[in-house]
Protein backbone atom coordinates (compact mmCIF):
# COMPACT_ATOMS: atom_id res chain seq x y z
CA UNK A 1 0.00 0.00 0.00
CA UNK A 2 1.22 3.44 -0.68
CA UNK A 3 1.33 5.87 1.38
CA UNK A 4 1.22 9.98 -0.05
CA UNK A 5 3.32 12.58 1.90
CA UNK A 6 3.06 16.23 1.09
CA UNK A 7 6.07 18.60 2.62
CA UNK A 8 4.66 21.63 3.49
CA UNK A 9 5.30 24.85 5.72
CA UNK A 10 3.88 27.55 4.94
CA UNK A 11 6.52 29.73 5.07
CA UNK A 12 9.54 29.73 2.01
CA UNK A 13 12.56 29.16 2.79
CA UNK A 14 12.25 26.82 5.51
CA UNK A 15 13.71 23.62 3.76
CA UNK A 16 10.76 22.21 2.00
CA UNK A 17 12.79 20.99 -0.89
CA UNK A 18 15.91 20.32 0.31
CA UNK A 19 13.71 17.61 2.66
CA UNK A 20 11.76 16.45 -0.10
CA UNK A 21 15.09 15.57 -1.85
CA UNK A 22 16.88 14.45 0.94
CA UNK A 23 13.96 11.82 2.40
CA UNK A 24 12.82 10.99 -1.40
CA UNK A 25 16.48 10.27 -1.86
CA UNK A 26 16.65 8.19 1.82
CA UNK A 27 14.07 5.77 0.99
CA UNK A 28 15.19 4.85 -2.30
CA UNK A 29 17.93 4.18 -0.40
CA UNK A 30 16.38 2.04 1.96
CA UNK A 31 14.75 -0.42 -1.62
CA UNK A 32 11.46 1.39 -1.36
CA UNK A 33 9.93 3.08 -4.56
CA UNK A 34 9.53 6.48 -4.16
CA UNK A 35 8.27 9.26 -6.68
CA UNK A 36 8.34 13.04 -6.02
CA UNK A 37 6.76 15.51 -7.26
CA UNK A 38 7.53 19.57 -7.58
CA UNK A 39 4.15 21.15 -7.38
CA UNK A 40 6.06 24.34 -7.03
CA UNK A 41 4.27 25.30 -10.66
CA UNK A 42 6.20 28.15 -11.96
CA UNK A 43 8.97 28.05 -9.62
CA UNK A 44 10.49 24.64 -9.93
CA UNK A 45 13.37 23.88 -7.79
CA UNK A 46 13.45 20.17 -6.84
CA UNK A 47 14.86 19.38 -10.60
CA UNK A 48 17.53 21.57 -9.56
CA UNK A 49 18.39 20.11 -6.44
CA UNK A 50 18.20 16.36 -7.24
CA UNK A 51 20.72 17.62 -10.44
CA UNK A 52 18.20 16.16 -12.64
CA UNK A 53 16.78 19.67 -14.60
CA UNK A 54 18.73 18.54 -18.04
CA UNK A 55 16.59 15.62 -18.19
CA UNK A 56 13.43 17.28 -17.97
CA UNK A 57 11.27 17.08 -21.41
CA UNK A 58 8.22 16.61 -19.94
CA UNK A 59 6.35 17.50 -17.18
CA UNK A 60 3.75 17.76 -14.63
CA UNK A 61 1.30 20.36 -16.60
CA UNK A 62 2.22 18.27 -19.75
CA UNK A 63 0.92 14.94 -18.65
CA UNK A 64 -2.39 16.78 -16.33
CA UNK A 65 -3.51 18.39 -20.02
CA UNK A 66 -2.63 14.90 -22.01
CA UNK A 67 0.41 16.06 -23.83
CA UNK A 68 2.36 13.13 -22.59
CA UNK A 69 1.95 9.89 -20.88
CA UNK A 70 2.87 9.73 -17.55
CA UNK A 71 5.81 7.62 -17.82
CA UNK A 72 7.03 9.86 -20.66
CA UNK A 73 7.40 12.93 -18.10
CA UNK A 74 8.75 10.19 -14.95
CA UNK A 75 12.74 11.45 -14.54
CA UNK A 76 14.87 7.84 -13.01
CA UNK A 77 17.07 8.97 -10.86
CA UNK A 78 21.14 8.55 -12.32
CA UNK A 79 22.13 6.34 -8.73
CA UNK A 80 18.70 4.96 -7.92
CA UNK A 81 16.72 3.24 -10.60
CA UNK A 82 13.35 2.99 -8.09
CA UNK A 83 13.67 7.14 -7.47
CA UNK A 84 11.53 8.90 -10.06
CA UNK A 85 10.65 12.54 -9.90
CA UNK A 86 7.93 14.50 -11.45
CA UNK A 87 9.24 18.17 -12.54
CA UNK A 88 6.66 21.25 -12.63
CA UNK A 89 6.55 23.37 -15.11
CA UNK A 90 8.29 26.37 -15.48
CA UNK A 91 6.72 28.22 -18.05
CA UNK A 92 2.81 28.26 -16.39
CA UNK A 93 1.00 29.01 -12.76
CA UNK A 94 -0.44 27.36 -10.26
CA UNK A 95 -3.90 27.81 -11.82
CA UNK A 96 -2.57 25.21 -14.93
CA UNK A 97 -3.83 21.91 -12.87
CA UNK A 98 -6.89 21.77 -9.99
CA UNK A 99 -7.07 19.85 -6.62
CA UNK A 100 -8.93 16.98 -8.48
CA UNK A 101 -6.50 16.61 -11.40
CA UNK A 102 -3.91 16.20 -8.80
CA UNK A 103 -6.07 13.38 -7.01
CA UNK A 104 -6.79 11.64 -10.27
CA UNK A 105 -2.90 11.66 -10.99
CA UNK A 106 -1.71 10.54 -7.64
CA UNK A 107 -4.42 7.58 -8.09
CA UNK A 108 -2.92 6.70 -11.20
CA UNK A 109 0.43 6.58 -9.50
CA UNK A 110 -0.69 4.96 -6.51
CA UNK A 111 -0.07 1.25 -7.66
CA UNK A 112 3.14 1.84 -8.78
CA UNK A 113 5.47 3.33 -5.95
CA UNK A 114 5.38 2.72 -2.38
CA UNK A 115 6.12 5.96 -1.54
CA UNK A 116 4.80 9.84 -3.43
CA UNK A 117 6.45 12.95 -1.94
CA UNK A 118 4.52 15.92 -2.68
CA UNK A 119 6.87 19.00 -2.55
CA UNK A 120 4.36 21.78 -1.95
CA UNK A 121 5.11 25.45 -2.85
CA UNK A 122 4.84 28.45 -0.09
CA UNK A 123 1.81 30.09 1.01
CA UNK A 124 -1.71 28.50 1.11
CA UNK A 125 -2.91 29.67 -2.10
CA UNK A 126 -3.41 27.58 -5.38
CA UNK A 127 -0.54 25.85 -5.28
CA UNK A 128 -0.76 24.26 -1.38
CA UNK A 129 -4.52 23.16 -2.48
CA UNK A 130 -3.41 21.37 -5.53
CA UNK A 131 -0.56 19.82 -3.23
CA UNK A 132 -2.36 18.36 -0.02
CA UNK A 133 -5.11 17.30 -2.50
CA UNK A 134 -4.38 13.53 -2.94
CA UNK A 135 -2.09 13.23 0.53
CA UNK A 136 -2.51 10.54 3.42
CA UNK A 137 -0.15 12.62 5.42
CA UNK A 138 1.58 15.81 5.67
CA UNK A 139 5.28 16.92 7.24
CA UNK A 140 4.90 20.26 8.45
CA UNK A 141 8.33 22.07 8.40
CA UNK A 142 9.37 24.70 10.42
CA UNK A 143 12.60 26.37 11.69
CA UNK A 144 12.79 27.25 14.91
CA UNK A 145 12.03 31.19 14.44
CA UNK A 146 8.80 32.39 15.44
CA UNK A 147 7.72 34.28 11.99
CA UNK A 148 8.17 30.18 10.67
CA UNK A 149 6.63 28.63 13.57
CA UNK A 150 3.47 31.36 13.04
CA UNK A 151 2.97 29.98 9.48
CA UNK A 152 3.38 26.63 10.48
CA UNK A 153 0.66 26.46 12.83
CA UNK A 154 -1.29 28.15 10.00
CA UNK A 155 -0.78 25.67 7.87
CA UNK A 156 -1.62 22.53 10.49
CA UNK A 157 -4.83 24.54 10.81
CA UNK A 158 -5.56 24.39 6.83
CA UNK A 159 -4.49 20.81 6.58
CA UNK A 160 -6.96 19.67 9.82
CA UNK A 161 -9.49 21.53 8.64
CA UNK A 162 -8.85 19.90 5.01
CA UNK A 163 -8.80 16.03 6.93
CA UNK A 164 -5.09 15.55 6.97
CA UNK A 165 -5.20 12.37 8.58
CA UNK A 166 -1.58 12.45 10.05
CA UNK A 167 0.66 15.22 10.03
CA UNK A 168 4.22 15.45 11.36
CA UNK A 169 6.34 17.91 12.32
CA UNK A 170 9.79 18.29 11.34
CA UNK A 171 12.49 20.98 13.01
CA UNK A 172 14.88 22.35 10.21
CA UNK A 173 18.30 24.33 10.76
CA UNK A 174 18.65 23.88 14.45
CA UNK A 175 21.54 25.84 16.17
CA UNK A 176 22.61 23.78 19.10
CA UNK A 177 25.34 26.29 19.96
CA UNK A 178 22.84 29.04 19.82
CA UNK A 179 19.94 27.27 21.49
CA UNK A 180 22.40 27.16 24.42
CA UNK A 181 23.02 30.50 24.76
CA UNK A 182 19.55 31.05 24.95
CA UNK A 183 19.44 32.86 21.22
CA UNK A 184 17.22 30.45 19.78
CA UNK A 185 13.82 28.43 20.48
CA UNK A 186 14.09 24.72 21.69
CA UNK A 187 13.35 21.83 20.34
CA UNK A 188 10.75 21.64 23.62
CA UNK A 189 9.71 24.93 22.78
CA UNK A 190 8.55 24.49 18.78
CA UNK A 191 6.49 21.60 19.81
CA UNK A 192 4.75 23.43 22.30
CA UNK A 193 3.32 25.76 20.43
CA UNK A 194 2.49 22.97 17.53
CA UNK A 195 1.98 20.20 19.61
CA UNK A 196 2.43 17.44 16.76
CA UNK A 197 4.43 14.63 16.87
CA UNK A 198 7.90 15.07 16.19
CA UNK A 199 9.58 12.82 13.07
CA UNK A 200 12.99 14.88 12.31
CA UNK A 201 15.22 17.60 13.64
CA UNK A 202 17.57 18.39 11.45
CA UNK A 203 21.06 20.53 12.24
CA UNK A 204 21.88 23.82 10.74
CA UNK A 205 24.69 22.50 8.32
CA UNK A 206 27.06 23.91 5.69
CA UNK A 207 27.21 20.70 3.68
CA UNK A 208 23.29 21.41 2.93
CA UNK A 209 24.46 24.41 0.85
CA UNK A 210 27.18 22.30 -1.06
CA UNK A 211 25.00 19.05 -1.71
CA UNK A 212 22.04 21.60 -3.07
CA UNK A 213 24.70 23.19 -5.23
CA UNK A 214 25.88 20.16 -6.44
CA UNK A 215 22.40 18.78 -7.04
CA UNK A 216 23.31 15.58 -4.99
CA UNK A 217 20.96 14.79 -1.60
CA UNK A 218 23.71 14.24 1.69
CA UNK A 219 20.77 12.20 2.84
CA UNK A 220 23.01 8.62 4.27
CA UNK A 221 26.19 10.64 4.43
CA UNK A 222 28.43 11.14 7.44
CA UNK A 223 27.00 14.27 8.15
CA UNK A 224 24.86 15.26 10.96
CA UNK A 225 22.12 16.44 8.45
CA UNK A 226 23.01 13.53 6.66
CA UNK A 227 21.97 11.14 9.32
CA UNK A 228 19.10 13.31 10.78
CA UNK A 229 17.74 12.75 7.42
CA UNK A 230 18.27 9.18 7.29
CA UNK A 231 16.53 8.53 10.88
CA UNK A 232 13.45 10.82 9.36
CA UNK A 233 13.30 7.89 6.84
CA UNK A 234 13.86 5.42 9.13
CA UNK A 235 11.22 6.34 11.04
CA UNK A 236 8.83 6.85 8.07
CA UNK A 237 9.26 3.01 7.75
CA UNK A 238 8.16 2.51 11.32
CA UNK A 239 11.55 2.24 13.18
CA UNK A 240 12.03 3.56 16.18
CA UNK A 241 14.97 5.54 16.13
CA UNK A 242 16.33 7.67 18.62
CA UNK A 243 16.95 11.42 18.20
CA UNK A 244 20.50 12.15 17.21
CA UNK A 245 22.28 13.93 20.27
CA UNK A 246 23.18 17.28 17.93
CA UNK A 247 24.80 18.75 21.03
CA UNK A 248 27.88 16.25 20.83
CA UNK A 249 31.16 18.43 20.92
CA UNK A 250 33.24 17.49 17.92
CA UNK A 251 36.46 17.46 18.92
CA UNK A 252 39.36 18.34 16.83
CA UNK A 253 40.44 14.89 15.59
CA UNK A 254 37.12 13.94 14.56
CA UNK A 255 36.92 17.28 12.58
CA UNK A 256 40.28 16.41 11.17
CA UNK A 257 39.20 12.87 10.14
CA UNK A 258 36.13 14.25 8.52
CA UNK A 259 38.43 16.63 6.57
CA UNK A 260 40.38 13.51 5.18
CA UNK A 261 37.54 11.60 4.38
CA UNK A 262 36.54 14.04 1.84
CA UNK B 1 6.94 3.51 -32.11
CA UNK B 2 4.79 2.13 -35.14
CA UNK B 3 5.74 1.88 -38.55
CA UNK B 4 2.58 1.57 -40.55
CA UNK B 5 2.17 5.40 -39.32
CA UNK B 6 5.25 8.14 -39.94
CA UNK B 7 4.59 11.27 -40.00
CA UNK B 8 6.89 13.23 -41.98
CA UNK B 9 7.14 16.83 -42.00
CA UNK B 10 7.47 19.31 -45.11
CA UNK B 11 7.53 22.52 -45.99
CA UNK B 12 4.34 23.27 -45.68
CA UNK B 13 2.62 20.28 -44.13
CA UNK B 14 2.67 16.88 -42.86
CA UNK B 15 2.66 13.73 -45.04
CA UNK B 16 1.61 10.44 -44.08
CA UNK B 17 2.99 7.36 -44.55
CA UNK B 18 0.44 4.50 -44.76
CA UNK B 19 0.69 1.11 -44.03
CA UNK B 20 -0.71 -0.77 -47.53
CA UNK B 21 -1.75 -4.02 -45.84
CA UNK B 22 -3.55 -3.71 -42.58
CA UNK B 23 -7.23 -3.10 -42.72
CA UNK B 24 -8.32 0.54 -42.64
CA UNK B 25 -9.96 1.13 -39.13
CA UNK B 26 -6.83 -0.30 -37.42
CA UNK B 27 -5.11 2.13 -39.18
CA UNK B 28 -7.19 4.69 -38.05
CA UNK B 29 -6.41 3.83 -34.94
CA UNK B 30 -2.93 3.74 -34.85
CA UNK B 31 -3.31 7.87 -36.27
CA UNK B 32 -5.42 8.17 -33.76
CA UNK B 33 -2.54 7.30 -31.28
CA UNK B 34 -0.27 8.95 -33.07
CA UNK B 35 -1.74 12.39 -33.04
CA UNK B 36 -2.05 12.14 -29.46
CA UNK B 37 0.89 11.68 -29.01
CA UNK B 38 2.67 14.10 -30.73
CA UNK B 39 -0.43 16.52 -31.69
CA UNK B 40 0.73 19.45 -29.26
CA UNK B 41 4.14 19.79 -30.77
CA UNK B 42 1.99 21.21 -33.93
CA UNK B 43 0.04 23.31 -32.08
CA UNK B 44 -2.63 25.43 -34.09
CA UNK B 45 -0.60 24.85 -37.05
CA UNK B 46 -2.36 24.99 -40.21
CA UNK B 47 -1.59 22.78 -42.58
CA UNK B 48 -1.40 20.92 -45.73
CA UNK B 49 -2.01 17.17 -46.05
CA UNK B 50 -0.75 14.78 -48.33
CA UNK B 51 -0.60 10.89 -48.37
CA UNK B 52 2.16 8.42 -49.27
CA UNK B 53 2.03 4.38 -49.28
CA UNK B 54 -1.46 3.75 -49.49
CA UNK B 55 -4.42 5.19 -51.87
CA UNK B 56 -7.18 6.10 -49.81
CA UNK B 57 -10.67 6.86 -51.21
CA UNK B 58 -12.24 10.69 -50.45
CA UNK B 59 -14.64 9.14 -47.31
CA UNK B 60 -11.06 7.56 -45.76
CA UNK B 61 -9.59 10.73 -46.38
CA UNK B 62 -11.90 12.47 -44.56
CA UNK B 63 -12.35 10.18 -41.97
CA UNK B 64 -8.21 10.67 -41.07
CA UNK B 65 -8.56 14.07 -40.95
CA UNK B 66 -11.45 13.91 -38.87
CA UNK B 67 -9.33 11.45 -36.38
CA UNK B 68 -6.60 14.22 -36.52
CA UNK B 69 -8.76 17.15 -35.88
CA UNK B 70 -9.97 15.43 -32.98
CA UNK B 71 -7.27 14.16 -31.91
CA UNK B 72 -4.81 17.44 -31.96
CA UNK B 73 -5.14 20.97 -33.19
CA UNK B 74 -3.76 20.72 -36.10
CA UNK B 75 -6.08 22.54 -38.57
CA UNK B 76 -6.04 20.56 -41.98
CA UNK B 77 -6.15 23.38 -44.67
CA UNK B 78 -5.91 21.25 -47.73
CA UNK B 79 -5.38 17.93 -48.66
CA UNK B 80 -2.56 17.39 -51.73
CA UNK B 81 -3.10 14.10 -53.02
CA UNK B 82 -0.50 13.25 -55.33
CA UNK B 83 2.63 12.05 -53.08
CA UNK B 84 4.60 13.51 -55.74
CA UNK B 85 2.67 16.12 -54.74
CA UNK B 86 5.29 19.98 -55.20
CA UNK B 87 5.46 21.81 -52.10
CA UNK B 88 4.65 24.84 -54.44
CA UNK B 89 1.23 23.67 -55.22
CA UNK B 90 1.12 23.05 -51.18
CA UNK B 91 2.19 26.59 -50.87
CA UNK B 92 -0.18 28.61 -53.36
CA UNK B 93 -2.82 26.15 -51.76
CA UNK B 94 -1.79 27.21 -47.97
CA UNK B 95 -1.73 30.64 -48.77
CA UNK B 96 -4.69 30.97 -50.99
CA UNK B 97 -6.68 29.43 -47.17
CA UNK B 98 -6.13 33.09 -46.55
CA UNK B 99 -4.83 32.77 -43.39
CA UNK B 100 -3.18 35.94 -43.14
CA UNK B 101 -1.94 36.07 -39.47
CA UNK B 102 -1.29 32.35 -39.08
CA UNK B 103 2.63 31.89 -39.23
CA UNK B 104 4.19 29.23 -41.23
CA UNK B 105 7.07 27.15 -40.88
CA UNK B 106 10.04 28.74 -42.74
CA UNK B 107 12.54 26.80 -44.09
CA UNK B 108 15.82 27.01 -43.04
CA UNK B 109 17.35 29.10 -45.79
CA UNK B 110 14.49 31.82 -44.89
CA UNK B 111 16.48 35.02 -44.42
CA UNK B 112 14.29 37.07 -42.17
CA UNK B 113 15.73 37.45 -38.75
CA UNK B 114 14.45 38.49 -35.51
CA UNK B 115 17.05 41.10 -33.05
CA UNK B 116 15.73 40.93 -29.39
CA UNK B 117 18.08 42.53 -27.26
CA UNK B 118 17.87 41.76 -23.66
CA UNK B 119 18.31 38.40 -20.85
CA UNK B 120 16.04 35.68 -20.99
CA UNK B 121 14.64 35.35 -17.10
CA UNK B 122 13.48 31.52 -15.81
CA UNK B 123 10.84 31.04 -17.47
CA UNK B 124 10.61 32.96 -20.50
CA UNK B 125 10.23 31.80 -23.82
CA UNK B 126 10.97 33.40 -27.16
CA UNK B 127 9.49 31.79 -29.88
CA UNK B 128 10.06 33.06 -33.73
CA UNK B 129 9.22 31.63 -36.82
CA UNK B 130 12.22 33.23 -38.78
CA UNK B 131 15.82 33.46 -37.58
CA UNK B 132 16.49 34.17 -33.87
CA UNK B 133 19.52 36.57 -32.87
CA UNK B 134 20.02 37.08 -29.24
CA UNK B 135 21.45 39.80 -27.86
CA UNK B 136 21.68 38.52 -24.42
CA UNK B 137 21.93 35.68 -22.04
CA UNK B 138 19.86 32.83 -21.89
CA UNK B 139 19.28 31.78 -18.48
CA UNK B 140 18.75 28.46 -16.63
CA UNK B 141 14.95 27.49 -17.17
CA UNK B 142 14.46 29.85 -20.02
CA UNK B 143 14.11 28.84 -23.67
CA UNK B 144 14.85 29.91 -27.35
CA UNK B 145 12.61 28.42 -30.04
CA UNK B 146 13.44 28.51 -33.63
CA UNK B 147 11.61 27.43 -36.82
CA UNK B 148 15.34 29.08 -38.02
CA UNK B 149 18.47 28.86 -36.79
CA UNK B 150 19.49 30.34 -33.61
CA UNK B 151 22.37 32.60 -32.57
CA UNK B 152 22.89 34.17 -28.89
CA UNK B 153 25.52 36.65 -28.38
CA UNK B 154 25.74 35.87 -24.87
CA UNK B 155 25.56 32.93 -22.59
CA UNK B 156 23.46 29.79 -23.41
CA UNK B 157 22.08 28.17 -20.07
CA UNK B 158 19.01 27.67 -21.02
CA UNK B 159 17.32 24.88 -23.71
CA UNK B 160 17.56 25.72 -27.26
CA UNK B 161 15.42 24.67 -29.94
CA UNK B 162 16.54 25.56 -33.72
CA UNK B 163 14.91 23.90 -37.08
CA UNK B 164 11.61 23.46 -34.72
CA UNK B 165 9.65 22.24 -37.47
CA UNK B 166 11.66 19.79 -38.39
CA UNK B 167 14.60 21.32 -39.70
CA UNK B 168 17.70 19.44 -38.81
CA UNK B 169 19.84 21.70 -41.24
CA UNK B 170 19.69 24.91 -38.46
CA UNK B 171 22.22 25.61 -36.18
CA UNK B 172 22.84 26.96 -32.30
CA UNK B 173 25.54 29.82 -31.62
CA UNK B 174 26.28 31.24 -28.82
CA UNK B 175 29.27 33.01 -27.28
CA UNK B 176 29.25 30.23 -24.35
CA UNK B 177 27.81 27.45 -24.59
CA UNK B 178 26.34 25.84 -21.46
CA UNK B 179 22.41 24.82 -22.13
CA UNK B 180 20.46 22.31 -20.10
CA UNK B 181 18.88 21.10 -23.58
CA UNK B 182 19.70 21.47 -27.22
CA UNK B 183 17.19 20.87 -29.94
CA UNK B 184 18.52 21.10 -33.61
CA UNK B 185 14.97 19.39 -35.51
CA UNK B 186 13.89 16.04 -34.15
CA UNK B 187 17.08 15.81 -31.93
CA UNK B 188 17.48 16.50 -29.03
CA UNK B 189 20.63 16.45 -26.78
CA UNK B 190 21.13 17.19 -23.00
CA UNK B 191 23.84 18.67 -21.14
CA UNK B 192 26.32 16.38 -19.49
CA UNK B 193 25.82 15.18 -15.89
CA UNK B 194 28.88 16.84 -13.92
CA UNK B 195 31.28 14.31 -12.86
CA UNK B 196 32.68 16.27 -9.74
CA UNK B 197 30.65 18.98 -8.88
CA UNK B 198 32.36 20.32 -6.54
CA UNK B 199 35.46 21.42 -8.60
CA UNK B 200 33.49 22.40 -11.58
CA UNK B 201 31.73 24.62 -9.08
CA UNK B 202 34.39 26.63 -7.23
CA UNK B 203 36.40 26.39 -10.76
CA UNK B 204 36.64 30.03 -11.61
CA UNK B 205 34.36 30.42 -14.47
CA UNK B 206 35.71 31.89 -17.85
CA UNK B 207 38.34 35.11 -16.58
CA UNK B 208 35.43 38.25 -17.50
CA UNK B 209 34.92 38.94 -20.59
CA UNK B 210 36.51 36.21 -22.41
CA UNK B 211 33.98 34.14 -24.37
CA UNK B 212 34.75 30.90 -26.14
CA UNK B 213 31.89 31.02 -28.72
CA UNK B 214 30.51 27.52 -29.63
CA UNK B 215 28.06 26.21 -32.34
CA UNK B 216 25.76 23.23 -32.23
CA UNK B 217 25.00 21.45 -35.90
CA UNK B 218 23.19 18.27 -36.57
CA UNK B 219 25.46 15.64 -38.19
CA UNK B 220 24.58 11.96 -38.49
CA UNK B 221 21.63 12.20 -36.08
CA UNK B 222 23.47 13.91 -33.20
CA UNK B 223 24.12 17.01 -32.11
CA UNK B 224 27.72 18.28 -31.88
CA UNK B 225 29.02 21.29 -30.37
CA UNK B 226 32.45 22.55 -31.33
CA UNK B 227 34.44 25.76 -30.54
CA UNK B 228 34.04 28.26 -33.35
CA UNK B 229 37.10 28.23 -35.86
CA UNK B 230 38.10 29.73 -38.92
CA UNK B 231 36.60 28.48 -41.72
CA UNK B 232 33.29 26.38 -39.76
CA UNK B 233 30.53 28.28 -41.11
CA UNK B 234 31.66 27.13 -44.68
CA UNK B 235 30.19 24.04 -44.09
CA UNK B 236 26.97 25.29 -42.72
Amino acid sequence: MSEVIVITSGKGGVGKTTTTANVGTGLAMLNKKVVMIDTDIGLRNLDVVMGLENRIVYNLVDVVEGNCRLNQALIKHKKYSNLCLLPSAQTRDKDSVSPDQMKALIEEMRENFDYILLDCPAGIEQGFKNAIAGADRAFVVTTPEVSAIRDADRIVGLLEANEMQRIDLIINRIRMDMVKRGDMLKVEDVNEILSLPLIGVIPDDEQIVVSTNQGEPLVGSNSMAGQAYMNVCKRILGEEVPFLNLDAKRGVMSKLMDMFKK
Amino acid sequence: MTKEVIVKRNKYGIKLILDNHIPFPELLQLISDKFQETGNFFKDAQMALSFEGRTLTPEEQLQVINTITDNSSIRIACIVDDDSALEERMKTRLEAAGNAGMPQAVPAQDTSTDFYKGNLRSGQILESYSNITLIGDVNPGAKIISYGSIVILGSLKGNACAGAAGADSCFIFALEMKPIQLQIGDLIAKSPDRQKPSRSLRKKENAAGSYSPQIATARDGNICVEPVTKGCFNNL
